[in-house]
């Protein structure tokens, strides 16, 4: 029998809100959890379930794969709320006993969905101990680095760099503040630069990591018979969305002073020539684009369709009913049936949305409908849902875009 | 010499033109490959394969046959008559003459029957050109002679007159002796010579299982070529064939690819066929364009490539077809256009690699995992999940061994199989299954020319089922059933194959299943092509569904004529756009039935079928309709056990 | 010009039987476009993969057999040095054994090439001993870059599908078989890492509207103006497109 007992005034105290000229005492259950008589802090179940609600309509899913973050749900025993609504509270790492890499792509100067998750990794290998801080690496200026969790921010301009030129440039970088990890996505020119520094460093790295804690990090191997299992090493590439994007305090970003000597900007002299073609959404497949302008039922006139979408510079797509039709090509159905979409936008004119479709865009991040009804699953899945028909909209966005253009 | 006295002549020199024109012709089919013909048999066959087998397809067509006995009778009566003629006492005798002359009347009375299907409008599936201007040649020739040699029966009165006659005689006669390796008569001599030769001689043995002859033959893996390239890649006794096509259009008009607008007409291949070895047509096709036609150069030869759009015939062409043997079916020449077909595939797979996009697909699938889908042999059960299905191991034994096929992994064909499952528990029949061991028996590979892919996955599942003991192979899915049955014992596994619904016929005939009758619902059975055509097989479902107390309704084409559902030979996967699709097609002629439900016995059937939209007949295999009687009669016959059942959960 | 191509170990994520790569099938049949000497490179212990690599499109190929365990990249240095190929053509990651992607790299850096990653496209260069290559990066942009040969490019997938498999063109290729010892080779590090059986673990689930912070906007019956003005306003600021000149 050697449990602390719980001292009901104490914990009554420690919920007490200030007092000052109210007539009757104020508690705040939710604000500062009791603190058991061991020092320990207290879980509260409820408030992790409502953290990993993932959707709030309809049946209720949860997302129970980031554990860490429940770590700054619990009741901190140290910090005493004030009730006034302070400034958003900043995460200050002053004097890190260790650094850990990000490697941000950012393509146009904006976080991708996977460099938060990147960050957020970053995070989980840092700990929340506050000793550690997590750096975002890269190569051109990007706004919203704190939010998205970043303690310190280190931007060299080398847009026009080639791949093995910032390889080299990264290697000073790492050689000299000796990170305590490097994390890059497993994709595109991350993937690239990853492997060409683990090379040129010598050094070994685990590629498309599937799990990442703070004490162990797993990848498939031998064509997804086997994993492998162990601590973290130094240089990893993280696998798309096995990690959940920093939710906590806004971080500091401060700048992180370098030499330019120590990392130098060198031009690649096999590589003659070197031309940026960017992309034409109105050619590209579906699969590739970011930005679906999609047409259903509701649209009638496919000229003034066409026109939209390359206007707004998106990729035309169409529902399966337009397709069948033949009013649009086979290559343009989104849904399961038709391709599959990995964008971040998609702009549905007059889709209701069936089951398949839907499936189809599952993956997109933002989604706005035009449609008649109300009710339809379109609505329900769109961030932004306007309740017009799509055929009076259209003319509307083309005169807007014109006006717009001139 | 009278102007008669020339006739004889006449007839020589038509016989040794012909020969002449011919010849050349043969020469071409001499640069096809070599193929084995039993000369003897043939030619004592030659007959029966005439006026029994070819005269029952041409009979479909009252008008055909009733033209055809005079027109050819009277041309071949009227020449033997004359070739006579050059004895000389034959040729002062009237009598003579006026047989002659009786003979060139028949031949007239025909051609009065060939032009009436021709002008003044012609039948819409026949060919125009060169064959509208066919009767008018028969016309001459038929005329003159009979003028000729009436005037001679009467003892030649106009000199004047029968030298005109005889001149319009020659003329007619000349050019149909002329055209004999080009023309529209070359289908008298070729087709008598190709069903003398001809590359099935099996199907004309009545007494042989339909399959036998159906089965796709398999071709030798380490050939200098795989498949044909050109025409001469052909064995020369198909090359025969092509030249033997009447152009009658009765493929064109049973294709359903055609029907459905897609770039196929079996008429107009197989004419592009006939044409490609001798560099072409040298005349415009007189028949329909193929729908919605590719342009292709339209340059052929003997050593030149045929599929190509550089060639004769489009890839499009080849890959619309379904393999579901109409064209052959009809055919009144015998031609096998279902093998030449599958022969030009198996070139642009083996050889090219040229399979359309979509069907690579489940090519690159066979090869991975031996399943066209891509799953695992080893979810092949997991449908069965509270059903029994027992596994066999090596070495085991059942009575029956129940081949599961593409269908346990589609969630419709499952439907399908666990009512079949739960007739075999129902009836107490000691069944098994392969399990893992089944891989796919390779039809789609074999329809899609992929022979490498057959043969290892028929080598394959022979070695697995050598390995377990049974009596017999059940199956629901007809493609299997003739893969199984009639394409594996090339290499070596003959097995006793049934049809589900004729063994399930069979449990019901022998009391061991007790359906109920459903009546009050009105149904038609789609006959799959791969069980009725293939096999043979079109009493067994009927007599099932009579079992069952349904009131039949048959659509227009049923039975061995019926119309496929656009699921067979890949074409689902090649996927040639149309203008419509198949199963709309055969939907719509169920629905003009009446029939509430369509019920069908193939898994391919029933998902063309389901995949059509709109309001419809439900689609039903037999399996599911015995089996919903079965528990109609297990609920409705023990009364008292009535209350208990209904407690049970479903 | 001399183009290898390297094929790796994959199997076949069903039947987990020896199978080529969707991506190396991609780089053979890219290769094979390129014309000139093409010949496929594998180093492992079966020659399956080669055999159907030779069905999209190489003539010839070189097995170099080595053991399983025994790390290929050394046996592969020493015959690409011999070999001294122009252009050396591999798929984004290899698969069957390590699956690290890091085999091209390693080669690049031992045979002193450069290496491009994420190739879609493979064409000669104007000047002579060059080449152009085309490079995919995100939103569907493109890198045209003219290389200085020797160079090693690994393919995305993006890259022009292949050309489908032919039976008779893998009859037909010839494999140059070369045994290669495992003495005298170093095998492959031991892994600081635990090997156990593949456990699938669920990706995140990608959450609508994330980052927009759960806002949903709902307008009924707005002006055709005013939802254009909402939709515009709504892509401009998630970033998705900007539209003012």
């Amino acid at each position: 029998m050697s449990r602390p007992r719980i001292d009901p005034r104490a914990a009554r105290a420690s919920h007490l809100v200030s007092t000052a000229g109210a007539l009757r005492p104020r508690l705040d259950l939710g604000r500062t959890g009791p603190v058991s008589p061991t020092g320990r802090p207290r879980r509260d179940p409820r408030r992790e379930m409502a953290v990993s609600r993932v959707s709030s309509d309809g049946r209720p899913r949860f997302d129970r794969s980031h554990q860490g973050s429940f770590e700054g749900l619990a009741p901190s025993n140290k910090t005493v709320v004030s009730p006034a609504p302070a400034a958003p509270k900043l995460r200050i790492v002053a004097e890190p006993a260790f650094l850990v890499f990000a490697i941000m792509e950012a393509p146009g100067g904006r976080l991708t969905r996977f460099d938060r998750q990147l960050l957020g990794a970053a995070h989980r290998l840092v700990g929340s101990s506050g000793e550690g801080a997590v750096a975002a690496i890269a190569f051109s200026p990007i706004a919203d680095l704190g939010t998205a969790g970043a303690d310190r921010s280190l931007i060299v301009e080398a847009d026009g760099a080639s791949a093995s030129g910032r390889a080299r440039l990264l290697r000073g970088l790492v050689e000299s503040f000796a990170p305590r990890h490097v994390l890059f996505a497993e994709e595109g020119e991350s993937a690239d630069l990853a492997r060409r520094l683990s090379v040129s460093m010598g050094e070994p790295i685990l590629t498309d990591v599937e799990h990442l804690g703070p004490r162990q990090a797993i990848r498939a191997t031998k064509g997804r018979m086997a994993e492998e299992v162990g601590e973290p090493p130094r240089l990893m590439t993280l696998g798309e969305d096995r990690a959940a994007p920093y939710g906590g305090e806004t971080c500091g970003a401060r700048t992180l002073a370098f030499s330019e000597e120590a990392a130098p900007i060198e031009s690649d002299d096999a590589i003659l020539s070197d031309e940026f073609i960017p992309g034409d959404p109105a050619r590209l497949t579906l699969s590739e684009t970011d930005f679906v302008v999609s047409a259903g039922n509701g649209v009638t006139d496919f000229d003034h369709f066409r026109k939209l979408a390359a206007a707004l510079k998106g990729t035309p797509g169409a529902s399966r009913v337009v397709c069948d039709a033949g009013l649009m090509p086979r290559e343009a159905q989104v849904g399961a049936s038709g391709t599959v979409l990995a964008g971040d936008c998609y702009l549905a004119l007059g889709i209701a949305g069936a089951p398949q479709h839907l499936q189809g865009i599952a993956a997109c991040e933002h989604v706005i409908a035009v449609n008649t009804d109300l009710h339809a699953a379109m609505i329900e899945r769109a961030g932004l849902s306007i309740i017009q028909d799509a055929q009076l909209v259209m003319p509307a966005l083309l005169k807007l875009l014109e006006e717009r253009g001139s | 010499m009278t102007p008669a006295a020339f006739l004889p002549y006449l007839i020589l020199a038509m016989v040794v033109l012909a020969g002449l024109r011919l010849g050349q012709r043969v020469m071409l089919w001499r640069g096809g490959r070599a193929a084995h013909v039993d000369w003897m048999a043939g030619l004592k066959a030659l007959p029966k394969r005439y006026l029994v087998d070819v005269h029952q397809v041409v009979d479909r067509d009252k008008s055909a046959s009733r033209m055809h006995v005079p027109v050819a009778g009277g041309l071949v009566l009227a020449s033997g008559l004359l070739v006579l003629g050059l004895v000389p006492a034959l040729a002062a005798s009237r009598l003579y003459w006026t047989l002659v002359t009786l003979a060139f009347l028949v031949m007239v009375a025909g051609v009065v029957l060939v032009a009436r299907r021709r002008y003044p409008q012609p039948m819409a599936r026949l060919s125009v050109g060169r064959w509208q201007r066919f009767p008018i040649y028969l016309a001459a020739f038929g005329l003159g002679g009979l003028v000729t040699a009436g005037l001679a029966a009467i003892g030649n009165p106009l000199p004047a007159l029968s030298f005109v006659t005889l001149v319009i005689a020659a003329g007619g006669g000349l050019k149909l002796a002329f055209d004999a390796a080009s023309g529209p008569i070359r289908h008298a001599l070729a087709g008598a010579t190709h069903l003398v030769a001809h590359p099935r001689p099996n199907r004309f043995d009545h007494d042989e299982a339909k399959g036998r002859s159906t089965g796709l033959q398999s071709i030798d893996l380490n050939a200098e070529t795989l498949g044909a390239k050109t025409p001469s890649d052909f064995a020369w006794n198909r090359l025969l064939a092509f030249d033997a096509c009447v152009q009658c259009g009765r493929c064109e008009a049973a294709c359903p690819a055609f029907a459905a607008g897609q770039p196929l007409s079996p008429k107009h291949l197989i004419a592009d066929l006939a044409a490609a070895s001798s560099g072409g047509h040298h005349r415009p096709y007189g028949g329909h364009a193929y729908p919605n036609e590719r342009p292709v150069a339209g340059e052929g030869g003997l050593h030149a490539k045929v599929i190509s759009p550089d060639g004769m015939i489009h890839p499009d062409t080849i890959w619309s077809c379904t393999t579901c043997r109409a064209c052959v079916e009809e055919c009144p020449m015998m031609i096998e256009h279902v093998d030449a077909i599958v022969e030009l595939r198996r070139f642009q797979t083996l050889e090219l690699g040229a399979v359309p996009l979509k069907a690579e697909e489940p090519l690159s699938h066979y090869r991975g995992c031996d399943e066209p889908n891509g799953r695992a042999l080893a979810e092949r059960t997991d449908f069965a999940a509270g059903l029994r299905l027992p596994v066999l191991k090596p070495g085991e034994r059942a009575d029956v061994l129940l081949w599961l096929g593409q269908a346990a992994y589609d969630l419709r064909g499952q439907r399908t199989l666990r009512a079949l499952i739960q007739c075999l528990q129902a009836a107490g029949v000691d069944y098994a299954v392969l399990g893992e061991d089944e891989r796919d028996c390779g039809d789609l590979a074999r329809r899609l020319g992929d022979e490498a892919t057959f043969q290892r996955l028929a080598r394959e599942n022979i070695a697995a089922l050598g390995s377990v003991t049974f009596n017999r192979i059940l199956t629901a899915d007809p493609h299997a059933l003739h893969v199984l049955r009639n394409e594996y014992p090339a290499f070596g596994g003959t097995y006793d194959v049934v049809h589900h619904t004729a063994f399930l016929a069979e449990m019901v005939a022998a009391g061991q299943l007790t359906p109920q009758a459903l009546s009050g619902r009105a149904i038609t059975y789609h006959d799959p092509c791969y069980l009725g055509r293939y096999n043979g097989e079109t009493e067994a479902p009927r007599a099932l569904l009579d079992a069952l107390g349904l009131e039949r309704r048959e659509m227009a084409r049923s039975g061995k004529r019926s119309m496929c559902c656009g699921g067979g030979g890949g074409a689902p996967s090649a996927d040639i756009p149309g203008d419509t699709r198949i199963p709309d097609i055969r939907m719509g002629q169920a629905k003009e039935t009446g029939a509430t439900t369509v019920a069908v016995a193939c898994p391919q059937c029933t998902a063309m079928l389901e995949g059509v939209t709109g309001e419809r007949p439900e689609v039903k295999d037999v399996a599911e309709l015995l089996w919903e009687a079965v528990q109609a009669s297990a609920t409705a016959a023990p009364r008292d056990s009535r209350k208990a059942k209904e407690l049970e959960p479903a | 010009m001399k183009t290898v191509v390297l094929v790796s170990g994959a199997r076949h994520p069903v039947s987990r039987r020896p199978a080529l790569t969707r991506l190396e099938a991609q780089a053979a049949s890219l290769a094979a476009k390129l014309g000139g000497t093409v010949r496929g490179l594998h180093a492992g212990p079966s020659d399956d993969q080669l055999r159907e690599a030779l069905g999209h499109g190489l003539g010839e190929a070189d097995w170099l057999e080595i053991e399983d365990r025994v790390d290929p990249v050394p046996a592969l240095i020493d015959h690409l040095k011999a070999a001294a190929p122009d252009i050396v053509i591999a798929g984004r990651r290899g698969e069957g054994t390590g699956d690290t992607g890091l085999v091209p790299y390693a080669l690049a850096e031992a045979l002193d090439m450069p290496i491009i990653a994420d190739v879609v496209g493979v064409s000669p260069g104007a000047g002579s001993g060059t080449v152009s290559i085309e490079q995919a990066l995100k939103k569907g942009a493109r890198r045209r870059l003219v290389v200085q040969l020797p160079v090693l490019v690994t393919i995305h997938p993006l890259a022009p599908p292949p050309s489908p498999f032919a039976f008779a063109a893998a009859r037909r290729g010839t494999i140059r078989h070369e045994r290669i010892e495992a003495t005298g080779l170093p095998t492959a590090k031991p892994s600081p890492f635990v090997e156990r059986p593949y456990r699938a673990r669920p990706k995140m689930m990608r959450q609508a509207g994330a980052g927009q912070a759960g806002e949903k906007a709902v307008l009924v019956g707005p002006t055709p103006e005013e939802a254009a003005e909402r939709i515009l306003a709504f892509l401009e600021d998630n970033g998705i497109r900007r539209y003012s000149a």
